[in-house]
């Protein structure tokens, strides 16, 4: 039996930080919102869907529902628990009472020779939004833009708008449909919310952003929350960014789409598009409009009221000698380069909020994300080919590639910008390594750390006189290369799952592509946690890559160093132990290891005890190579020639041979 | 459309071209030589429109959507025969609220068809106008009140099926959507309103002046012992016949008449002609009627002469339009939503038949249904076909009456005696029963 | 005649029916609020369902429900032409061919070669066709039946003299307006709306239900596009999308194109060994 707390009216010391609300007090929230004269409008179940409606308690909420949504399909399911908001958003939007289907504007009337016009009533009671999303508030402040942020303001829209009371909700999950995380509004609540809500097994975190917002507060029944609470609140929030990942990689795109009116993707969407609207009438910030008028028989009293419109009407860009956008893909055009790219010179933002909605309610299942990602893309994605046949792999046959650019990454190791190589080079996979040579050096195998259209990176650490020289080569001069050899880190076994990387030092150098496969198509993997410790932070390799990955990318990144100076403020401590902490569940798991052979092991039992199967545990081997593709006889480990049958290998195929000294 | 006048010496013809204020197209021609009739025909010249072959091949769900559009008056009463015959077929029993629902929908249609009966197309007859139009210069808030009360049945169906002409809701097992309480409640004051018009339209048809006419038909309706018959209970006749619901072909059949685009329809015992529709049901069902139409009924003194003169089926009209708001209120008061809107079913080769009971009379539907669930074969037996026999054998009792009239008044009465069966031709012309040999 | 009439000569309004169920004339006389002020507008000079009243024409405006389906009708409408200023066409039988031209798909000959002892009877034509197929048509209100609120503005348009606003777009906007959840995102309910011309309130959607393009299908509607989708994606037959656009609209394009490409229509047959009967147009 829950029981409730009884609700603290009147003087309380404001409390503070973070406080937090039992579930069963949420009514006393609505209660008291009510009792401001404030009609509750919150997310109820209504013919299989979540929509907003008005409610008067915590019952009308959807206790125990989840969505489940990808393109052109949304159903509801059973959480199997009691929370009130574990889903997204659904087809209504908050426009519903700030911007309405239809709202009668103005009267005419005609009598005689005169005529009067005056503006109808507005209906400015008002109203509390309780469950408003990250994405909707930022779609809520879009509108507030477009009707209040120009020269001309939309009297009806501000009326209704002042009187609007917001009480967020942070996303504690994500459909398969968000990307506000590519489109900078969310998951997390940031602003344009009076109180904000976390949703936790047994209640809420709250927190208050606006005078009102606080006085509210102050009359809830709330306690300090405990560090747990707080720390599973972000955790939370942090997880639904991390599983979101970047599936528009967005900077940038105004000037990309703009540039592509010609693609001729656009005829090829058009042939799917029906051009029924629904996009844009579930979209929370699209607001054009139509006019009608409804008069009596005599035309003498005339009501001119306005409803949603679409540009995907065939009329809508009709005048009287026809219409100016008169081929559904050219209508399909104006839409997707209004919502991503004009947008931002009309209002000085963009006008989707990434909340996904026309994605969902695309009744044929056209997905913005993959259009833009087809027209516009932001990287070009590295295609996952099988090993590819070497451009040069016999002992005798070398190309040339030529240096464009150099980058210091730590005191001895620097990466090389290499291209003029045959373009099959720059094709091969994740993981692959090139035989590197320099007139009367020995070649050496090194890791190829990016792969590009035209070229590839090599990561080399001066370790030695033939690795110092390649580091000290200029813009402009000349090393030979065989390769691609070798086989790949295997990221087709890792779409759909979560993937755990680990590695140190150098070693990210052969991980660096993987990573950047990732990134170009995010939302095909799960959760992904990068671990990588160095000696000490200036050998962190790939700093600002790092940070990019972490911030924008969804990439769980952990750094950890060996010994800090004063301005290192992360981990210390090797990386095996900062791996071993933090919570997380190797079910799912796939994870991709590369470092020394001890670092390796040590990572590899940690793994297994998190249950992730040794077939799915993979390492990168090192061994001394001479011709890189199984002829010298050096790299040999058991049964495997390291450089035909690997580098990479997953735990259960070496089976103990891994980690037993002198094999 | 013309009223020839053929003054041969012995020779009287009343013919109207194309008959007014009934539902289709449809002619009268009466010629009477010494006093005898020698031909008494309703013509029915509605295009056909076959739908007994357009629904070969479709799903029940899609049947129960084409065959409304037999009739734009009486959509619910095609979607109600259909229903129930897919459903007796396939084993399906619906949720006891849908069902009340489905009894809700059907006072809806009853009251809308009659109100539209009496005022529009029937009354004018009686007070002397050619239409209700003209009928409300002299008597306008009467006509707006029999529109308010027409309305009030319209909004029934609309609530329940989302229009009142081909409502979109009936599925086999019950209903695509179920309405909430509060918007019956919230529909409760009119209908309320239209049971007060309704007991005061009974004591208005009661004082219509009355044609002397006198035939006792042999009735057909449905009977149940519970309730006023709509889509339940056995099919029974003034004289024996009592089968299920299912089984109107033991008894009767169709057959097809020279000059005419509609089956007529006869008892298989060769007894002659037979009339369905209010009156009919008054008579065998009467004492299942609700209290406040019983009340009507007694109160009119119309009670006996229901039953042997056609022109006071108005008032059988009436007192029925009485019992459907009474039963609309009395359901709404205790209505819930089902717990079941639609119940899952699976579909069954065979032959899918039932009987309801349109506002004009017993409509009887027919499907075989195929191993693959889709309809093999069709027949639809309307209320109008059946009536087609015994209008004209009224046609005959007619003659005699209006022999002594002016030419032209004796055609008005003519014509009004045949609207006194609420013909609907459409629905009597729907089908021709095509056989189609491959060459 | 209404004794509240206005001065100016009130235009005069015919009513007649072809191949129909009446349903589309009914709308007319179901506008219970507006029935008696409508009168008081126009001048009823012909409406046989309502009035005794007769009259030839000429008309100001006739409103023509039903579809051409009969000799008889060819010769009629031409006539009605003739006497007719604005001819305003309502209901899909009127401005489709009605669900009665799924016949049209029909082998011709074999329904010709139907045996009929008595050749008076075979009034039919081959094919029910909309009246625009035979005379020029001055406005039409689409649907099955028509809609009383486009009937009160079509009149509205004639008495003040403004352009009647119908609008055209399709019947999704209407279920988003009005908040109603998608039954094909929600449920996977086959659903017509997106190609098919707004009109009705989005009924058959607020209803639960899939609409079954009964106000026919909307300017530049992509029917081939729905197709593919609802094959590919909904995983249906077919001759089960093809039933989809033999419905009531079935003969206008491109639901036309649709039914002869996808099947979803048979000839007329009635019993008879289903083996027998095939399905017309589309074959497997």
């Amino acid at each position: 039996m829950v029981t409730r707390t009884a609700p603290l009216r009147g003087h309380r010391p404001a409390l503070e930080g973070p406080a937090f609300l039992a579930r069963p007090d949420l009514q006393v929230l609505i209660d008291l919102l009510r009792e401001d004269g404030r009609r509750v409008v919150g997310p109820t179940v209504s013919d299989g869907a979540i929509v907003f409606d008005e409610i008067t308690s915590m019952g009308d909420l959807p206790q125990g529902v989840g969505d489940e949504q990808s393109p052109g399909r949304y159903r509801l399911r059973r959480r199997g628990d009691e929370r009130l908001f574990g889903y997204v958003v659904g087809p209504t939007a908050w426009k519903k009472w700030t911007f309405p289907s239809f709202v009668p504007l103005t009267r005419a009337t005609k009598d005689g020779h005169k005529v009067t016009f005056t503006p109808e009533p507005t209906d400015d009671r008002p109203v509390a939004f309780l469950g408003a999303r990250a994405c909707d508030l930022a779609a809520i402040g879009v509108q507030d833009g477009v009707f209040t942020g120009t020269s001309f303001v939309d009297p009806d829209y501000l009326a209704r708008r002042a009187q609007v009371f917001v009480v967020a909700v942070q996303c504690t999950t994500a459909a398969s449909t968000c990307f506000c995380t590519s489109m900078g509004t969310g998951p997390e609540v940031s602003e344009g919310h009076d109180i904000v809500l976390t949703e936790l097994d047994t209640g809420f975190l709250v927190d208050a952003d606006s005078t009102a917002g606080r006085a509210i507060l102050e009359k809830l029944p709330l306690r300090p929350a405990t560090a747990a609470e707080q720390y599973g609140a972000a955790a939370t929030v942090a997880a639904v960014r991390a599983r979101i990942g970047d599936p528009v990689p967005a900077s940038g795109l105004p000037d990309r789409l703009l540039a592509q009116l010609d693609h001729p993707r656009w005829a090829q969407v058009a042939e799917r598009c029906i051009t029924c609207g629904n996009c844009t009438l579930a979209c929370p910030t699209c607001f054009c409009t139509t006019l009608s008028q409804v008069t009596d028989l005599t035309g003498g009293d005339a009501v001119t009221s306005r409803s949603w419109d679409s540009c995907f009407s065939p009329g809508f860009a009709k005048v009287a000698g026809g219409s100016f956008r008169s081929r559904p893909r050219d209508r399909y055009r104006q839409w997707l380069t209004h919502k991503f790219a004009t947008w931002w010179d009309q209002f000085g933002s963009s006008g989707c909020v990434g909340c996904g909605r026309c994605i969902t309610w695309c009744p044929v299942g056209i997905d913005v994300r993959e259009e833009l990602n087809a027209i516009a893309p932001a990287v070009p994605l590295v295609p996952e080919t099988p090993i590819v046949e070497p451009v040069a792999a016999t002992p005798n046959d070398f190309v040339t590639a030529r240096v464009v650019a150099s980058r210091q990454e730590t005191v001895d190791t620097t990466t090389l910008s290499l291209t003029g190589t045959d373009p099959a080079f720059a094709q091969g996979s994740t993981g692959q390594f090139a035989m590197v040579a320099l007139p009367g050096f020995p070649p050496l195998p090194i890791s190829i750390s990016r792969f590009l259209p035209d070229g590839i990176e090599l990561t080399i650490r001066g370790a030695g006189p033939a690795t110092k020289a390649m580091c000290a080569l200029q813009i402009g001069e000349q090393l030979g290369l065989r390769g691609p050899l070798g086989n790949n880190w295997p990221l087709d076994r890792a779409v759909g799952r979560d993937l755990v990387i680990v590695t140190g030092g150098i070693g990210l150098a052969p991980l660096r592509p993987v990573l950047h496969a990732i990134v170009a198509d995010r939302r095909r993997f799960g959760d992904v946690k990068l671990f990588y410790g160095a000696r000490t932070p200036a050998d962190l390799l790939y700093r600002d890559e790092l940070e990019r990955w972490g911030t924008r990318h969804g990439i769980d990144v952990s750094l950890t160093v060996d010994r800090a100076g004063p301005e290192w403020t992360g981990r210390v401590g090797i990386v095996t132990h900062l791996f071993d902490q933090g919570a997380w569940d190797g079910a799912n798991t796939i994870a991709f290891v590369c470092g020394p052979e001890r670092m390796m092991q040590a990572t590899s039992t940690t793994l297994a005890g998190r249950g992730v199967p040794a077939s799915r545990i993979y390492v990168t081997l090192e061994r001394h190579m001479e011709c890189g593709i199984g002829l010298c006889g050096h790299c040999q480990m058991g049964k495997y020639f390291v450089c035909r049958d690997g580098p990479v290998f997953s735990i259960g195929q070496l089976g103990d041979i891994f980690g037993r000294e002198g094999i | 459309m013309s009223t020839a006048t053929k003054k041969i010496v012995e020779e009287r013809l009343y013919e109207v071209g194309e008959l007014t204020r009934v539902e289709g197209e449809g002619s009268l021609r009466l010629r009477v030589r010494d006093g005898e009739v020698v031909e008494a025909r309703l013509g029915i010249f509605e295009t056909p429109r076959y739908f007994e072959q357009l629904v070969v091949g479709r799903t029940p769900d899609e049947a129960i959507d084409m065959v409304a559009r037999i009739c734009g008056i009486c959509p619910v009463a095609y979607q109600m025969s259909a229903s129930h015959a897919f459903e007796d077929l396939f084993g399906v029993r619906i949720d006891p609220s849908s069902r009340a629902l489905r009894r809700l929908f059907y006072c809806g249609e009853w009251i809308e068809s009659h109100a539209l009966h009496i005022y529009l197309l029937h009354a004018p007859d009686f007070l002397g106008y050619p239409s209700a139009i003209h009928m409300a210069a002299d008597h306008r808030p009467l006509v707006e009140q029999a529109l308010r009360m027409k309305k009030a049945g319209n909004r029934l169906v609309t609530i329940l099926g989302g229009r009142p002409i081909h409502p979109v809701s009936v599925r086999v097992g019950g209903w695509s959507r179920a309405p909430r309480v509060a918007e019956l409640r919230d529909h409760r004051p009119a209908l309320e309103e239209g049971l007060a018009f309704a007991q005061e339209t009974v004591k208005i048809v009661a004082g219509f002046t009355m044609p002397t006419f006198a035939r006792e038909p042999r009735v057909v309706s449905l009977r149940h012992a519970a309730e006023y018959p709509f889509s339940d209970g056995r099919i029974v006749s003034s004289d024996g016949v009592d089968l299920a619901p299912s089984a109107w072909r033991d008894a009767f059949q169709e057959f097809q008449v020279e000059g005419s685009n509609a089956l007529h329809a006869r008892s298989l015992d060769g007894k002659g002609p037979y009339l369905v529709g209010p009156a009919a049901r008054v008579v065998l069902a009467g004492d299942q009627l609700h209290p406040l139409a019983k009340e009507a009924l007694a109160a009119s003194g119309y009670a006996k002469l229901i039953r042997t003169n056609i022109y006071a089926s108005i008032v059988a009209r009436a007192v029925e339009l009485v019992h459907a708001f009474a039963e609309a209120i009395d359901i709404i008061d205790a209505y819930r939503p089902p717990s079941e809107t639609l119940v899952p079913w699976q579909s069954r080769p065979g032959v899918a038949a039932w009987a309801t009971e349109a506002p004009r009379g017993l409509l009887f539907h027919r499907y075989e249904v195929d191993e693959a669930g889709r309809i093999k074969s069709a027949q639809i037996v309307p209320p109008t076909s059946q009536n087609q026999a015994a209008i004209e054998a009224d046609l005959v009792v007619a003659a005699k009456e209006v022999l002594d009239m002016p030419h032209e008044a004796a055609t008005h009465r003519l014509e009004q005696m045949i609207r006194s069966y609420d013909p609907c031709i459409s629905c009597a012309t729907h089908f021709l029963d095509l056989t189609i040999e491959e060459a | 005649m209404a004794s509240n009439a206005p001065v100016t000569a009130r235009p005069r309004v015919g009513v007649v029916k072809f191949a129909s169920c009446d349903g589309c004339q009914l709308t007319l006389l179901d506008l219970e609020d507006e029935l008696l002020a409508v009168v008081d507008h126009f001048e009823i000079v012909d409406f046989p369902e309502a009035t005794s009243s007769r009259s030839p024409g000429p008309y100001d405006v006739l409103f023509v429900e039903g579809s051409v389906s009969e000799p008889a009708h060819l010769e009629r409408i031409v006539e009605l032409r003739k006497q007719t200023r604005h001819l305003v066409t309502i209901g899909a039988c009127a401005t489709a061919g009605g669900i009665q031209a799924l016949r049209n798909w029909a082998d011709h000959d074999a329904f010709r070669a139907a045996v009929y002892t008595n050749p008076e009877w075979v009034h039919s034509l081959a094919r029910s066709t909309p009246i625009a197929e035979h005379v020029t048509v001055d406005a039409e209100l689409r649907g099955c039946p028509i809609d009383p609120g486009q009937l009160v503005e079509l009149l509205t348009a004639l008495t003040t003299g403004r352009r009647p606003q119908l609008r055209d777009e399709a019947v999704c906007m209407e279920c988003k307006r009005q908040g109603v959840v998608c039954v094909m995102v929600s449920k996977g309910t086959p659903c017509l709306g997106q190609v098919t011309q707004t009109g009705c309130g989005a009924i058959c959607p607020r209803f639960g239900r899939g609409c079954y393009g009964c106000f026919g299908p909307r300017e530049q509607a992509n029917a081939a596009g729905l197709t593919r989708h609802l094959q590919m994606a909904g995983d249906r037959p077919r001759e089960e999308v093809g039933r989809l656009f033999a419905g009531f609209t079935a003969y206008s394009e491109p639901f036309r194109s649709m039914v002869t490409e996808l099947g979803g229509t048979r000839t007329g047959r009635t019993g008879g060994d289903p083996d027998v009967a095939a399905t017309t147009g589309g074959r497997r």
